[in-house]
């Protein structure tokens, strides 16, 4: 089995799980799209509200979010939790979303928009995650601060290390920190925009969550953050390395490995994963049947199609054909995704046209509505016993079981939602099955998006075209059910058939009056054992957010040690001294470049030697930034050392001399336990130790 | 000579290009069918024709909903069931002739020509003007 089927597979058996513990209607797993809005409006509204409260200037930051955190828990308190926990929740649910879309097979074809502009989302996800971590300025921020600006430091954009923001106490500014802030809501605003393409290509997308699961899943949020209330860590202070440090693993999982093996193989392996999901649509390109086709001389610009599409593709243009029409169905085949929604919406896809061929207003190719007609008379003509039932099967649920009586016939259709109402008004009065069933994914898990909810609105006559009032609803039925729910359509088969069987010889409705098709099966659970398993699964899913958001602590520094960094940025001298130009050498000038002296730009690379207690601990030379190399050369290295007593001897040289170097310092240092040491160089002062 | 059942007549116009056409192939189509059936079609080409019938005056009618709630037409609700009504009425009329496998060309014509005329001059006459009016 593939990977992908077999993550499939255990998406099933959690769909199957939430369905049947939750109830219809509740199971988050094919509402993750929405969640991920409910999640991104909870984050929001907690924000602006933190906002208020909150001081951007470095010094009182601290200050003000313990102020938040404790002298009004009951609405601060459980609000910056409610950020904390609700942003955990986007970037699992928006992670989830994007493996449960790669095991249905929705990213390749037509669908690679919305997967494509679902990756930057990730992006900002985290982008939002780690400013918002450091903007909290304790122990885990100062943790944030210094192996963020390590991890883009190994990105040669940036002509200082960012790192050199952070060294210590006395390198601390407002500025970036107020950068930072800055990022801290561009990003957020940035990320709606993209959220608003990223559905831009779907019809009636879900941006809301069904009410009862967002209203629990809202309550579940802030009984976890009354229980386990987000609090800061030890206030920050770059003159010491936090041994320990409460990790939020969700968004910080991969800082560990960026202490321990260098930012840039984190870097180059988050790039090359982020390069492999967006080639996904593509590896290997999807064989996607062809798109629906618009038939002019029956289609006269209803828009019906138009209003069914679930994926937009269908646009109503000027009329091109000269008859007196204002408007025609278009179809963009660069979005249809052959679902049929839009024959099942056409008032002339209607098998009661007698002509052995025929066009509907809008037909899929590969399964004309005169071929699905055939196959319907082929199917009936094998159906024998009391209650002969057609199911037409979307084949991307449960498989309906083949009954071995021959009372039930499959039709295989792309979507439910291909079928016309008058289908079924079609089989039903040419007596070809006593009894229509529509065989589709799980509720609200429709592969194609809504072609549940619009085969069950249509059947309930609540959206054109319905199904006509005359048709005995007790004949039509419906259901819906994953791959993991093989049982439930068996039973719901069984049950219909049964009442099949008890109906008397099917009569033309009385009055045009629609009887109220219930869109789901009543739930079969008591009330109080209902509630009590959505409060329980719910709970356990919240579980691991409120855990993993800052624990197990990681410890980055063994006891009894220090760490020692090497850094600055310093300009070598350059290659060729200034020299005054001859008067020759002018005259080759052109005019306006003329000029009486002459530098050459090159600057010689910067060579450092550092040994603690004799042995080396680091030697290296760097070259001078810049394309011309006329900048200056910039060091950041760490080193681990164990506390106590220790020699430390420095040497730099910045010419170009053969041996021995331009600056030597040896100084003797007491280094405390968790204590960071840098090692600073300004060519006026030479050395610095703090 | 054979006569046509419905002949279009000016006062059919409801002054849209798009409706009158459908109107008028209607009628046409009612025409035929009665012509045809009054020289003795098959049965099967009879509820050919129907079916073909129903079909377009499905959609035609689903174009005229689709003005009527863009237009924010207040007189919808009533017209939207007058067009239910009139599809169900020419559905029994198809499984009558299905059913019983015969029909009587004179009470098929009347049927379909008092249903059509019936609804264009009252309630479709009233929307177009309304319609012609606004755009």
């Amino acid at each position: 089995m593939s990977f992908r089927g077999a993550l499939r597979r255990v998406f099933d058996l959690l769909e199957t799980l939430c369905a049947r513990v939750l109830g219809p209607g509740w199971n988050p797993l094919v509402q993750l799209g929405a969640l991920g809005w409910f999640f991104f409006w909870i984050v929001a509204v907690s924000g602006i509200y933190l906002y208020i409260f909150f001081d951007t200037g470095i010094t009182g930051t601290y200050e003000s979010i313990e102020a938040i955190s404790r002298d009004q828990w009951w609405a601060g308190g459980i609000l910056r939790s409610l950020h904390r926990y609700a942003s955990i929740a986007l970037l699992v649910t928006a992670v989830v979303h994007m493996l449960r879309e790669y095991a249905s097979d929705r990213m390749r074809g037509n669908h690679w928009f919305a997967w494509l502009t679902g990756l930057p989302l990730l992006l900002f996800i985290f982008v939002c995650g780690i400013t918002g971590y450091w903007l909290v300025w304790d122990t885990l921020a100062q943790f944030v601060a210094q192996t963020t600006s390590e991890l883009l430091d190994t990105l040669p954009i940036f002509g200082e290390p960012i790192a050199r923001n952070f060294l210590n106490q006395a390198s601390l500014s407002d500025r970036f920190f107020s950068l930072m802030v800055l990022i801290h809501i561009a990003a957020p605003l940035l990320m709606l925009l993209f959220m608003w393409v990223h559905i831009s290509r779907h019809a009636r997308s879900r941006v809301n969550p069904a009410r009862g699961l967002g209203a629990t899943v809202l309550g579940v949020l802030v009984a976890l953050a009354l229980v386990h209330p987000a609090l800061s860590q030890a206030p920050a202070n770059l003159d010491t390395v936090p041994a320990t440090i409460g990790l939020d693993w969700f968004y910080l999982g991969a800082y560990p490995f960026v202490v321990n093996d260098g930012g840039a193989a984190v870097l180059w392996i988050s790039m090359a994963v982020l390069l492999l999901l967006a080639l996904l649509p593509w590896l290997p390109p999807a064989r996607t049947p062809p798109a629906a086709v618009v038939s002019l001389p029956d289609c006269n610009g209803c828009g019906r199609c138009y209003a069914d599409c679930p994926f937009d593709a269908i646009a109503l243009a000027a009329r091109s054909d000269g008859l007196p029409y204002l408007q025609e169905a278009v179809v963009d085949p660069g979005k249809c995704m052959s679902c049929g929604a839009c024959v099942g919406a056409c008032p002339t896809a209607t098998p009661f046209r007698s002509a052995a061929e025929f066009s509907a207003g809008i037909e899929l190719p590969y399964l004309k509505l005169t071929a699905l007609r055939r196959e319907l008379h082929e199917a009936a003509a094998r159906l024998t016993g009391e209650a002969r039932l057609i199911i037409f099967d979307c084949g991307r649920g449960a498989a309906s079981p083949a009954y071995v009586d021959g009372s039930t016939a499959m039709v295989r259709v792309p979507c439910v939602s291909m079928v016309p109402p008058p289908v079924i008004d079609y089989v039903l009065t040419h007596k070809l099955a006593d009894g229509v069933l529509f065989a589709g994914c799980a509720e609200d898990a429709c592969y194609f998006r809504i072609g549940d909810r619009l085969t069950a609105e249509r059947i309930a006559g609540t959206r054109d075209p319905s199904l006509r009032g005359r048709i005995p609803r007790s004949r039509v039925a419906v259901s819906w059910a994953g791959r993991g729910q093989g049982s439930e359509r068996a039973a719901d088969i069984a049950a219909f058939c049964g009442s099949l069987r008890t109906l008397p010889p099917m009569t033309r409705n009385a009055g045009t009056g629609f009887a109220a098709a219930s869109r789901r099966p009543p739930d079969g659970w008591p009330t109080p054992l209902r509630w009590a398993g959505r409060i329980a699964l719910l709970a356990a899913l919240a579980l691991p957010v409120g855990a993993f958001a800052s624990w197990p602590a990681w410890r980055q520094l063994s006891p009894d040690h220090a760490v020692i960094r090497l850094s600055f940025n310093h300009a070598a001298k350059t290659v060729v001294e200034c020299r005054k130009l001859t008067v020759a050498e002018m005259a080759k000038l052109k005019p306006n470049m003329r000029r009486a002296v002459g530098c050459p730009r090159a600057r010689w690379p910067v060579s450092v030697e550092l040994t603690l207690d004799g042995d080396l601990l680091y030697r290296g030379t760097h070259k001078p930034a810049g394309l011309w190399e006329d900048g200056p050369s910039t060091i950041f290295e760490s080193f681990v050392a164990p506390a106590g007593r220790h020699t430390l001897d420095v040497k730099l040289r910045d010419t170009g001399r053969a041996s021995g170097f331009d600056y030597e310092e040896t100084i003797n240092v007491e280094l405390a336990e968790a204590q960071n040491f840098v090692i600073d160089f300004r060519a006026e002062q030479g050395f610095t130790f703090r | 000579m054979t006569t046509n059942l419905i002949e279009w007549r000016d006062e059919f116009s409801v002054g849209l290009p798009e409706v009158d056409h459908e109107h008028r192939e209607m009628i046409a189509m009612i025409n035929t069918l009665q012509l045809e059936s009054a020289g003795g079609a098959e049965i099967a080409s009879v509820l050919a024709a129907l079916g073909e019938i129903h079909a377009r005056i499905s959609a035609h009618f689903a174009l005229e909903e689709k003005n009527m709630t863009s237009l924010g037409y207040e007189g919808y609700p009533e017209h939207k069931a007058d067009h239910e009504s009139l599809l169900d009425d020419l559905r029994d009329l198809m499984d009558e002739v299905a059913t019983s496998r015969h029909f009587d060309p004179a009470v098929l014509g009347a049927r379909l020509s008092a249903w059509f005329v019936g609804h264009f001059s009252t309630l479709d006459a009233r929307f177009h003007r309304r319609m012609g009016a606004q755009r």
